[in-house]
């Protein structure tokens, strides 16, 4: 984008639309979007919070179809490496971040499973578990990220953020006899439950900070919530009712129902206790922009706003389903990306999908550079008070292959993380680094996850 | 079409109809043994209900009742022998079953042999093979399709096959024919689709779920299916802000208004415009007026008032754009807006991506006439023009005088509120109990108990005594609260008092009109259907009500989600197809322009701050090549016109057949297809003008005609450069033949290294996939789906007809795996439909119901897709005989009584079991604790 760099200042409206904004606006005054509750009010113990008493922040990013193993890895490990080839966007970041290899989610091979590499690759990415073989069936276990949501949720106005800038879904089949909610959720709430991720910017940012123009939204959402209460009350007592005429596969469905309202009311009394976040000031994102690097940057771009108004520390986003067969043709490559990465050996389509990873690897720099220049409420930035994994559940996408994944894990935790490295961690499971992250988080009593075996020493 | 439905008998008739001639037949068979009369009656009533079941719309369905009989019996005494008298299914595999087994499929599946993890004699017991019907389930499909024995083996003979089939169905299934297990159909939430129709219905309001909603998950290839539709946290918030949003827009606060004038854009007129004129030649659109943002231009409206007082002007605009990708556009205007002159908007616009605006402003108005004018002036002469910047001045509302005595009846009062608002207090609470439990009921599709609605009256009047709000606002937060519960989002069911005879007790009237007006009309029952359930007269009306409501427009819907979903004609709305990649590639390759390509793609992966200035300047060079090639074979992409048109195609042709009742088969091979100039001209047929889509007979020569060969289907199995034979031959198995194979091995092995690179750079697709297919792993079910792809590669990726693929013509040949040869696509569609007709009208059968029921399908209904199968045939596949059977079967009108407590807890613990970890377990049981 930066060949176009000089048209920022005066006539590049919105083309990231929060950076259009970092250009003429002062930072400081964006700064000061961040929450103060977090000094005034009396913190649980540790929970999602930095030494220095900032929000802790943590996110997952997947990218879909893996990457081409022999651009992706750096030739050196420790601190002394360089990123080239697919990370080199991520190359002046470097001490922001660790590239981690050896890690592995064996749940997500075969196993007697047979084919399916995409929908297992998806969810088996935050879980870990053995996902259900079924198109109606549909059980896999809770993603790390509402686990953690789920003892540090209550801090927030959300316990947690679930974003998407893939493609409208296509309809049929999907993956192998996979039901197509393995494709396209990575978040899972519980075994049975997916949290489908929000594709659009406009109502991402309307849910976080209500709808209409920057005056009236705080309003709007506050007259949302007045009255909700009791008809919360009413729809309870109903659901009850309904209850005890159900069968029990009838049961679930409603229980899915019945803790979307707990959910609801635990926020409307959170939204009492605390104060209410800043509203940005700017205008809402229109929509789903056409451009695809347009799409993922906003989407990107609300992650950051709801880290940086404290709206919630967990997030998770979807750059595209794994097997997503988008066409990059702006920059050149007409292929669909997940028909290439099947490239035979040869090596113009090796190259062509290493363009591709590289292109999302791009975006997520993107992302990291906004984060580190965004202040936080302790002075550091929000990119030193997060933890933000960015993998795939497939290694090599030709191949299908689950172990050596693609991961780096960027920020520094709030001075918790030993960031600006290259760690082989051999072969162990990719959940023993979520351990990691979730101690660091302020979760308790979490002895395993998925199929870890402890906890990631070396981070 | 009206004469075929009005006359078949329904289910319940049947059923009546059946007792009788069971009691004769008892008779009739007296003498048999009783095991074997049990199966003599099975066999008999397969076909005898399947045929009453499905009824008799003409006389070509069956013949005269007795002639019926006598060849059921004859059917019945050739096929007893199969299963001699006082044998139970051990006895029966033991002595018919077990013998082929041993001899046909023991070389990989018995002796130590366990292909696919399945060996016959790999079990403790042989009960616990005999009583595994998923494992039989599996072996009839794979035996039906001619996967099992594989081509290599020994074929089974038509005899064997005939008697592992029926004792498949009858013995190791369980299937009770004179009471069918119809299945437990999941609690089905509404998709996006239904919530919008149902709110459209039940309150008038349009609310675009499409996209206000998360997207819904699909199971079996649809939407709508009970079991995998899920309810999150964050779909429940959308549900909370949609019923508030649609109860604030459909329901009055209080019976007067400020009176409001809406002035659509296009009542503002240019300069020089006779009103008159144009005003009455646009009275049909009364849409936005566009002002460009490259040219200087005015748009005014006189608009006149009788009162003097204050008003208030909304303004609504947007900016809108035609999009470009990666090319942006930098030009500017400024917008004013005045009023009698006085400029009330002076505003600058640079590109927004359709962003809306709205202004208000209060103005104090004495009678007569008011100028409001509209000016634009470009900012930017010297900018390059990409993206067709323009303001859309979408309305100007004008609401006033304000004041109570100016107000007006607000239009929609009488619909929520038919009478006065009492002013005591009880008849207040009388009215709002008669309001909500109208409004509850509708909404609930089924009665409301007295306790739920006082619930309702108490919320209400707690709202309405909050100071300012109105008896209206009490009853308007009870509607939100209705639309907010369970029993509006979900469907739930219920049914009639199981009969003496524990038979499968039938669904009740409510829960019946449900299924049919989700199934046919994707939407809740009208007042027709809801008024028979109510009376529960609505059984024995089936037959007209469900001829009423086919023919009723709201059943668009049925083909529009149907095809939309089956033949994925949904997706051709967003599927990415590269045009210009696309039609250079059917042409012979292009070394320079691949060159270029590869060249850019260099360019672009190096940092921008580390080009030189020669690389800048043939950066910038290789873009613009780039871009004047693509503007070449523009007109070659799918716009949306195009793809909207084919769309249409797929669906109007399955309407036609269905309306008319034509064969099924017409959807493989016909001489007929509909198209609009558009269409025609991608599909080069001459002779085709204008807009509107129309039947167009097609020439004998000409290889359309039939879903195959539709835009749709070809373009949405494509990858974005280029056809993919495979996807399309899966296509075919999966949606046309129904026998899907099974999915390829996890690690396959890189075939592709066969040839060298060289070779491969310009293989046709042809070519590579003969390789793929030398490695045996892969030719077993590369040979079945190759065939049926490659005989569509004269249509390229965009569906357009095509000679050469990367410049070298195309064979179209192939053989099926079944041995039919043909030479072109118009051959194999002849070969489908006269030799696997029957797999596509089970196929289809198992696709519809699918849709119909919200549940995948079991093995426990494969008598009722045989039955309908066989039906279609008997029918020259009539689409009545496959509608009337679904919707007779008691899959569809029955329901499988609620589980026992101790049934339930093992279903729970289950449940928890399948959650992975301890933890994880613990947190699901947690949060989906009851209340």
């Amino acid at each position: 984008m930066s060949h176009r760099d000089h048209k920022l200042s005066g006539k590049f409206p919105r083309r990231h639309f929060l950076r259009g904004l970092g250009a003429s606006i002062a930072l400081p005054a964006f700064a000061s979007l961040s929450g103060t509750k977090l000094f005034a009010s009396e913190q649980a113990a540790n929970v999602a919070v930095t030494a220095s008493g900032a929000p802790l922040r943590t996110a997952f990013v997947y990218f879909p179809n893996g990457a081409i193993p022999s651009s992706w890895w750096p030739a050196q490990t420790g601190k002394d490496f360089t990123l080239t080839g697919t990370l080199e966007p991520l190359q002046k970041l470097k001490n922001q971040l660790q590239i981690f290899g050896g890690l592995d989610q064996e749940n997500a091979e075969p196993g007697s499973d047979g084919a399916g590499d995409h929908a297992r690759g998806n969810s088996v990415f935050l879980t870990g578990v053995r996902l259900q073989k079924s198109s109606t069936d549909v059980r896999a276990g809770i993603s790390i990220d509402q686990e953690i949501a789920r003892q540090v949720g209550d801090q927030t106005m959300l316990p947690s953020l679930e974003l998407s800038s893939d493609t409208e879904r296509p309809s049929g089949n999907c993956d192998s006899g996979y039901a197509c909610a393995y494709q396209h959720n990575v978040s899972w709430k519980s075994a049975t439950t997916p949290m489908p991720p929000e594709r659009n910017p406009r109502l991402v940012f309307e849910r976080l900070f209500g709808a209409g123009s920057p005056g009236e939204r705080a309003a709007n959402l506050a007259r949302r919530r007045a009255g909700q209460r009791s008809i919360l009350d009413f729809v309870m007592e109903d659901a009850r009712q309904m209850e005890s005429r159900l069968a029990a596969q009838d049961r679930e469905k409603l229980d899915q129902y019945l803790t979307g309202v707990r959910e609801i009311e635990e926020r409307l009394q959170r939204a009492e206790r605390m104060a209410a976040a800043k509203d940005p000031g700017i205008e809402a994102p229109t929509g789903v922009s056409q451009n695809f690097g347009e799409h993922v940057g906003i989407t990107f771009d609300m992650m950051l706003l709801a880290f940086q108004t404290d709206l919630t520390r967990v997030a998770t986003m979807m750059l595209a389903h794994d097997g997503s067969n988008r066409s990059f043709d702006h920059i050149g490559i007409a292929e669909g990306h997940h028909d290439l990465t099947h490239h035979r050996n040869e090596e113009q389509r090796i190259q062509k999908v290493a363009q591709i990873d590289r292109w999302y690897v791009g975006q997520f720099a993107n992302f990291l550079e906004r984060l580190q220049n965004t202040p936080d409420v302790d002075g550091k930035s929000l990119l030193d008070n997060s933890m933000i994994v960015y993998g795939s559940g497939n290694a090599d996408g030709n191949r299908h292959t689950h172990s050596n994944l693609p991961i780096i894990l960027a920020g520094g935790g709030g001075g918790t993380l030993n960031p600006g490295r290259h760690v082989n961690h051999g072969s162990q499971p990719l959940c023993d680094l979520f351990l990691s992250l979730a101690d660091r988080m302020g979760v308790s009593n979490l002895e395993r996850f998925g199929d870890s075996t402890g906890r990631l020493k070396d981070v | 079409m009206t004469g075929l439905l009005s006359k078949f008998p329904w289910f319940f008739s049947c059923r009546l109809l059946y007792n009788q001639r069971s009691t004769q037949l008892d008779n009739h068979v007296g003498l048999m043994h009783p095991p074997r009369l049990a199966v003599s009656l099975i066999m008999l009533h397969s076909k005898y209900f399947t045929s009453l079941l499905l009824g008799q719309p003409s006389r070509r369905w069956l013949g005269p009742l007795p002639q019926v009989c006598a060849g059921l019996l004859l059917l019945t005494s050739i096929l007893a022998p199969a299963f001699a008298a006082e044998e139970n299914s051990l006895e029966q595999f033991r002595k018919n079953i077990e013998p082929i087994l041993v001899e046909k499929c023991y070389d990989c599946h018995g002796n130590g042999m366990e292909e696919g993890s399945v060996a016959f004699d790999g079990f403790a017991s042989q009960e616990e093979l005999v009583e595994n019907p998923q494992l039989w389930w599996r072996a009839l499909r794979m035996v039906r399709a001619g996967m099992m024995p594989p081509v290599e083996m020994t074929p089974l003979t038509a005899e064997e096959k005939q008697t592992l089939e029926t004792w498949i169905k009858r013995s190791a299934f369980h299937g009770d024919p004179n009471n069918p297990d119809p299945g437990h159909v999941t609690l089905r939430r509404l998709n996006r689709n239904e919530y919008r129709n149902t709110i459209r219905d039940l309150i008038g309001v349009e609310y675009d779920t499409q996209n206000d909603f998360p997207q819904d998950d699909s199971g079996h290839g649809f939407d709508n299916i009970g079991s995998v539709l899920t309810v999150s946290p964050l779909l429940l918030e959308k549900y909370l802000a949609a019923a508030r949003t649609i109860i604030g827009q459909a329901v009055p606060l209080a019976s007067k208004m400020t009176p409001e004038k809406k002035l659509t854009g296009i009542e503002f007129l240019p300069e020089g415009a006779d009103s008159n004129n144009e005003a009455n030649s646009n009275n049909e659109e009364r849409g936005p007026r566009w002002l460009s943002y490259y040219e200087p231009g005015w748009v005014s409206h006189r608009v006149k008032v009788e009162h003097p007082g204050r008003y208030q002007l909304q303004v609504n605009l947007s900016a809108d754009e035609k999009f470009v990708d990666d090319e942006f556009d930098y030009n500017k205007c400024r917008l004013n807006f005045s009023v009698d002159g006085m400029s009330k908007l002076s505003e600058e616009f640079s590109r927004q991506g359709h962003k809306p605006y709205q202004f208000s402003y209060d103005v104090d108005w004495q009678p007569g006439e008011h100028e409001l004018i509209f000016e634009l002036t470009p900012l930017t002469p010297d900018e390059k023009q990409i993206r067709s910047l323009t303001i859309r001045i979408k309305e100007v509302i004008v609401r006033g005088p304000f004041g109570d005595e100016h107000g007006v009846p607000v239009p929609n009062y009488a619909k929520f509120f038919p009478r006065e608002v009492p002013e005591n207090i009880e008849d207040r609470r009388v009215y709002a109990h008669e309001r909500l439990e109208k409004f509850a009921t509708r909404a609930y599709r089924r009665p409301v108990d007295d306790e739920t609605v006082n619930r309702l009256v108490a919320l209400a009047e707690v709202t309405s005594s909050h100071p300012g709000n109105t008896f209206e606002a009490g009853i308007a937060e009870a509607m939100t609260a209705i639309l907010a519960s369970p029993r509006f989002l979900f469907r739930e069911e219920a049914a009639l008092a199981p009969t003496a005879d524990s038979t499968y007790p039938f669904l009740d009237d409510y829960s019946l009109a449900a299924r049919l007006s989700y199934f046919l009309w994707s939407t809740m029952p009208d007042e027709e259907l809801s008024r028979l359930a109510a009376e529960g007269r609505l059984r024995e009306n089936l037959p007209a009500q469900f001829e009423r409501m086919f023919n009723d427009p709201r059943s668009e819907q049925f083909i529009r989600h149907f095809v939309g979903q089956w033949l994925r004609a949904r997706d051709i709305e967003s599927v990415v197809i590269n045009g210009s990649e696309v039609v250079q590639r059917d042409a012979a390759p292009d070394p320079a322009a691949q060159k270029m390509r590869k060249r850019f793609r260099a360019l672009l992966m190096k940092p921008r701050e580390e080009l030189t200035e020669a690389e800048r300047k043939e950066f910038a060079e290789v873009r613009r090549r780039f871009r004047r090639q693509r503007e070449r074979f523009e007109r070659f992409d799918l716009d949306g016109e195009l793809r909207r048109a084919m769309r249409r195609e797929t669906e109007l042709v399955f309407e036609t057949i269905l309306r008319e009742d034509r064969p099924l088969t017409e959807l493989l091979e016909s001489d007929y297809t509909f198209l609009n100039e558009k269409l025609a001209e991608h599909y080069g047929v001459a002779g085709v003008t204008g807009d509107e889509m129309r039947l167009v007979k097609l020439p004998a020569d000409n290889p359309r005609g039939g879903i195959l060969t539709q835009g749709t289907v070809l373009a949405v199995t494509s990858n974005p450069d280029r056809t993919s034979p495979v996807k399309r031959g899966l296509f075919v198995l999966d949606n046309i033949l129904g026998t899907p194979p099974p999915p390829p091995p996890p690690n396959i092995p890189l075939l592709e290294d066969a040839g060298n690179e060289q070779q491969r750079q310009s293989f046709t697709v042809r070519e590579a996939l003969a390789l793929h297919r030398e490695a045996p792993l892969c030719s077993s079910c590369h040979n079945r789906m190759d065939p049926l792809g490659l005989a569509l590669e004269r249509f390229n990726a965009l569906g357009m007809w095509r000679e050469t693929d990367h410049g070298k013509p195309i064979d179209s040949a192939g053989a099926l795996i079944t041995g039919e040869e043909f030479t072109d696509i118009k051959e194999l569609k002849r070969v489908l439909v006269a030799n696997h007709r029957q797999e596509f009208y089970r196929c289809l059968t198992e696709k519809l119901l699918t849709y119909a029921l919200g549940r995948g399908i079991e093995y426990h209904d494969t008598e009722t897709v045989d039955a309908i199968a066989a039906q279609l045939e008997a029918t020259d596949g009539r689409p009545s005989a496959l509608l009337k059977g679904i919707v007779g079967s008691a899959a569809f009108q029955k329901s499988r009584p609620l589980q026992t407590a101790i049934e339930s807890a093992t279903i729970d613990s289950a449940a928890s079991d399948a959650s992975t970890t301890k933890t994880a377990s613990a947190a699901h049981a947690t949060s989906a604790g009851r209340p």
